[in-house]
């Protein structure tokens, strides 16, 4: 292995405060390397082309770029690499920019000692890379749209019209969704219909979108570019092809009549019906479960398309990219007992009063009193109905109630202008473009507007009666209404649980789907080639769920117009002979990227390289390939070969937050204590409890494990799964007499280099407090015979002592340590020749001081 | 701001008193409400803000009857009941008295000697320490005594002991 080690003065950024010179002097006494130079700039033209050259001149077979974070970097010198015909991953860079020079500008002995221990360690690395492949996979170029609700319809539009085929899978008989139901939409009061019929139409009519609805996704295998669908279409007992949608023949002589669900139980169908007038597809459907199969409807038919021997029809395809539209679901207004909705007929809900508005709805638009037939003279709308409500379990705001009440008021206002209409609110929430002034006009057109949560509803002979504190003028009323409006909140979708579980998507504590990141990847889901359009992520309006469709569309373009997929050879890989099936790593998995048949399976188009798999696999037959146990335990023992300081430290920082939170503390020159040694991992759950027991082994006075903020992880759950094992291992140390402090969990996220700084200073104190590692054991010390007096003099011996303590602990091990254990016990005794050597001096200064 | 009396109250009645959104649900959903100088959603405004001496000089805190609605149906999931009963609590600790006072010391008693409260007894007695309710009282028993609504018999519970032994545990706690 020949390894090349540049290290960069980066102007004065590095050299002011550490010793180029002899860290070059340094790096060229390690094992391996075959060149060091110092270099001006290593990302310069010069500075590149001189790696470049040195790549052919000494046949290197890796290097290591010892300058900035690699962060910042790493990208430019893997193309240097690539450029001189090595391969990329042949790359180890050490941080002595950000983490060593410009944090520690005031000691620049120490901090030149520090850096030396992390060339060192980025040297074992460098020794131990593999080139790495990045392999093309073909992938599937048509796309899956589940659900036909606005969101759905604009997405599958979107792919069609960049010439993608697209599978629109509907449960329902017609597509349109909710808005389809919907009378006037805020905040332009334009008829919903009127502005969707064209849509649906275009989705009727586009070759390339195969529309299916009355279907269910029955199965969903594959991952990312080879999803297979399954599923079946089920049977209307009417052929598409030959009914021509005039509906009135056939339901005019059905004898069955039951509550038309669209019209949320107001009106009534027949047993053979169409959803909407405006359905599409323009087919008249039988409902199975109503008809009594006497046959009227297929004489009446003019152009035989009633069939009842029609049977369901499985489909299968592969698509490459999903876009899951699945929508949402009112909440169940009965629920709320207090408000007597079922039972009281004046008590509607807001759905009721958009059919009631619609003029093809029951009513025909007028607003009837559904107890007496006659108009309604005073209207009340209750907000927060299912939202906003722990009782019922849904803490959010369902977000378009407010609007959806002021437009509903503003409507039955303009009918009727002498109606008595009040809106009962806790907060009006008019937040989009438009809306404050659409809240403007509803107080112009005189809408009541009564701030206070309604908390009954009474009925007293046959009128119905509204219990209520204005908050405003602190005064109790009951006020009697004609009708009152329960504005009812927006729930996710049970019937979307099927495909949820299928794609293994994650649900937020209130129920809906969760996105890969709140703010920033706003309609990814967890899982790679799987997108959530609208309602499915949560509450929204018509125009974001439109926006979101076609963001879905757009994202999912980027993955199919290639028809290629790269795969990232980071991934996890798993050892079949070592492996024994034990199903761990599936549940800690959280892109579902790992299946079980005898041995795991890792599908490496989904697996996002976390390594909290490798973490929690018990016989280690999980190996990263840039991120392997080998190497990581070869940066450890790199970083314990001296301990030049006291307290030592070893940390193991994620990349996405705290190694960017370490990186901020640089940059904004946020100084702290030189005492710890980063190692960098994708994320905290690929910490191995046998990392950090190493580390201790090693006479490390104590282990960071820092990871993002809880909640923040960008591997969903990966700090949490670092907390528990850090947890466990605390438990284990203690057992082992170790104080359980040494261990020690960091939050921090990428903007928090002060918290970092803070850490370390704070673990600094604490470990200087605990006194050496090990030095807890001497009060049990029968306990380990073995143990050598206490030295009492200069920190190598206290820290040899201390790897012992830690040998004598490891009996009690598991079975993994094994390999460790012995590492360990060489490295021991390797040890008190290079503490004896040119750094006792250091050392003596670090402990007298 | 009394920042010190708002930290008791939040302890006594929960930290989630802090969630309150001033919706009104509670008052309006109170049985008294009507009977009171302020509403329960204005006395956990004073707690929030400090406000002891309007809090505690308030006499909807005697009113509350427990029945518990505000607290079964807050959408916030605070528990308007026992901020009431902290309140109520605060003020006994500093020596406030309940204008009720001799009807819970009667009602106490009764427990404590008998198990069992006995409604002949309590409207008996209650009048000898609060002569201002006899009448409402009597006008009461009138109506009701020849319709054979007054039981003049006095039952007690068994195991006595145990009874006496919760008073004494109590006392000590």
């Amino acid at each position: 292995m020949h390894v090349g080690v540049y290290i960069c003065h980066c102007g004065l950024n590095i050299a002011s405060t550490l010793d180029v010179e002899e860290l070059k002097k340094f790096a060229e006494t390690l094992p391996n390397v075959a060149v060091a130079r110092d270099l001006q700039f290593s990302c310069s033209d010069a500075g590149q082309d001189t790696i470049k050259s040195d790549i052919k001149e000494y046949k290197l077979d890796s290097v290591v770029v010892s300058a900035c974070s690699p962060r910042l970097h790493e990208p430019t010198f893997r193309r240097t690499l690539d450029d001189a015909g090595l391969n990329q991953f042949m790359l180890e860079m050490a941080n002595i920019r950000e983490q060593c020079s410009w944090v520690h500008m005031e000691d620049p002995a120490l901090a030149t000692q520090k850096a030396k221990d992390l060339i060192r360690m980025a040297v074992a690395k460098a020794s131990l890379l593999r080139p790495l492949q990045t392999e093309v996979m073909p992938v599937s170029r048509d796309a899956l749209v589940i659900g036909g609700g606005v969101a759905g319809i604009s997405a599958a539009l979107d792919l069609a019209n960049s010439g993608l085929r697209v599978y629109l899978v509907e449960r329902r008989p017609t597509i349109g969704g909710y808005m389809a139901l919907l009378t006037d939409v805020f905040p332009t009061n334009d008829c919903s219909i009127c502005v969707l019929a064209p849509k649906m139409a275009e989705v009727y009519a586009n070759p390339l979108i195969k529309l299916m609805t009355y279907s269910e996704i029955l199965n969903i295998d594959g991952s990312v570019g080879r999803f297979t669908v399954s599923g079946v279409r089920k049977p209307r007992y009417v052929d598409e092809t030959l009914c021509k949608g005039c509906i009135n023949e056939c339901a005019g002589v059905c004898p069955v009549e039951l509550p038309d669900e669209y019209d949320f139980g107001l009106g009534k169908r027949k047993a053979i019906y169409m959803a909407i007038p405006q359905s599409v597809p323009l087919v008249a459907c039988i409902d199975p479960e109503a008809c009594i199969g006497c046959g009227r409807c297929e004489e009446a038919c003019p152009a035989d398309a009633v069939k009842f021997d029609q049977e369901q029809e499985d489909f299968r395809f592969d698509v490459g990219a999903i876009v899951v539209a699945t929508g949402w679901q009112p909440f169940d207004a009965a629920r709320k007992e207090e408000y007597g909705f079922g039972r009281y007929r004046d008590v509607l809900t807001s759905l009721q009063i958009e059919r009631f508005l619609n003029a093809s709805g029951p009513t025909g638009g007028e607003i009837v009193r559904p107890s007496t037939g006659k108009i309604a003279r005073s209207v009340a709308f209750l907000q927060c109905v299912g939202s906003r409500d722990q009782t019922v379990g849904n803490a959010y705001c369902s977000r378009i109630c407010c609007m959806a009440a002021l437009k509903d008021a503003q409507l039955i206002k303009e009918k009727y202008p002498d109606a008595d209409v009040s809106i009962h609110y806790i907060d009006m929430r008019a937040g989009g473009e438009g809306y404050e002034e659409f809240y403007l006009r509803a107080q112009k057109l005189g809408i009541n507007f009564i701030r206070g949560r309604v908390s009954e509803i009474e009925e007293a002979d046959g009128e119905i009666y509204l219990h209520y504190e204005d908050t405003f003028l602190g005064r109790y009323s009951r006020k009697m209404y004609d009708i009152a409006v329960l504005s009812i909140g927006l729930e996710p979708d049970r019937n979307a649980d099927v495909v949820g579980t299928l794609l293994g998507l994650a649900r937020r504590p209130d129920g809906f789907f969760e996105i890969a990141h709140p703010k920033m990847r706003p309609v990814e889901a967890h899982i790679d080639g799987v997108f959530i359009a609208g309602c499915a992520s949560g509450p929204k309006e018509i125009q974001v769920s439109i926006a979101q469709g076609s963001a879905c569309a757009s994202k999912a373009m980027k993955l199919l117009m290639k028809g290629e997929l790269e795969l990232d050879p980071t991934v996890a890989h798993v050892d079949q002979e070592k492996c024994i099936g034990c199903k761990l790593c599936i549940d800690t998995c959280p892109s579902k990227a790992i299946t079980v048949n005898g041995t795991a399976l890792v599908d490496e188009a989904s697996c996002k390289g976390c390594g909290t798999c490798a973490a929690s696999c018990p016989v280690d037959a999980i190996q990263m390939r840039l991120f392997s146990d080998e190497q990581i335990l070869a940066q450890i023992r790199a970083a314990t070969e001296v301990r030049g300081e006291y307290p030592f430290i070893v940390a193991f920082l994620c990349n996405w937050c705290s190694y960017a939170g370490a990186d901020l503390a640089g940059t904004s020159r946020i100084q702290y204590p030189t005492n710890v040694r980063v190692i960098r991992v994708m994320c905290a759950g690929r910490v191995d409890p046998s990392f950090v027991m190493e580390a201790l082994k090693r006479g490390a006075e104590g282990v960071i494990v820092a990871g993002c903020r809880p909640g923040e992880c960008h591997y969903v759950k990966g700090n949490y799964q670092a907390l528990q094992r850090m947890d466990v291992l605390k438990d284990l140390l203690e057992s082992l007499g170790i104080s359980p402090m040494r261990v020690k969990m960091v939050w921090c996220a990428a903007a928090e280099g002060d918290i970092f700084a803070a850490r370390v200073k704070e673990f600094v104190e604490e470990l200087e407090e605990l006194g050496p590692v090990g030095t807890e054991l001497r009060g049990t010390g029968e306990a380990h015979p073995k143990e050598p007096p206490a030295p009492g003099s200069g920190p190598g011996g206290t820290g040899g002592d201390g790897g012992n303590a830690g040998n004598g602990g490891d009996t009690g091990d598991g079975g993994d340590s094994g390999e460790v254990g012995d590492a360990g016990c060489g490295g021991d005794e390797a040890e008190p020749h290079p503490t004896a050597e040119g750094d006792t001096d250091g050392e003596g200064e670090v402990v007298s001081g | 701001m009394d920042a010190q009396f708002k930290e008791e109250v939040l302890k006594l009645a929960g930290d989630e008193v802090k969630n309150c959104i001033q919706c009104g649900t509670c008052s309006s959903s109170c049985s008294t409400a009507h009977l009171m100088d302020n509403s329960i959603r204005k006395l956990v405004r004073f707690v929030l803000e400090g406000m002891k001496e309007e809090a505690l000089s308030s006499q909807s805190i005697w009113l509350c009857t427990s029945c518990l609605l505000c607290t079964v149906r807050c959408p916030r999931s605070i528990r308007p009941k026992s901020v009431v009963a902290a309140l109520k609590h605060i003020k006994e600790q500093e020596g406030g008295k309940n204008k009720d006072q001799a009807f819970e010391e009667m009602f106490m008693r009764q427990i404590r000697d008998c198990g069992r409260v006995s409604e002949f007894l309590l409207s008996a007695g209650y009048p000898l320490a609060n002569p201002m309710a006899t009448v409402q009282i009597m006008t009461m028993g009138i109506e009701l005594l020849p319709k054979g609504k007054i039981d003049f018999h006095r039952d007690c519970v068994r195991g006595q002991d145990e009874i006496k032994r919760i008073f004494e545990e109590l006392k000590e706690g």
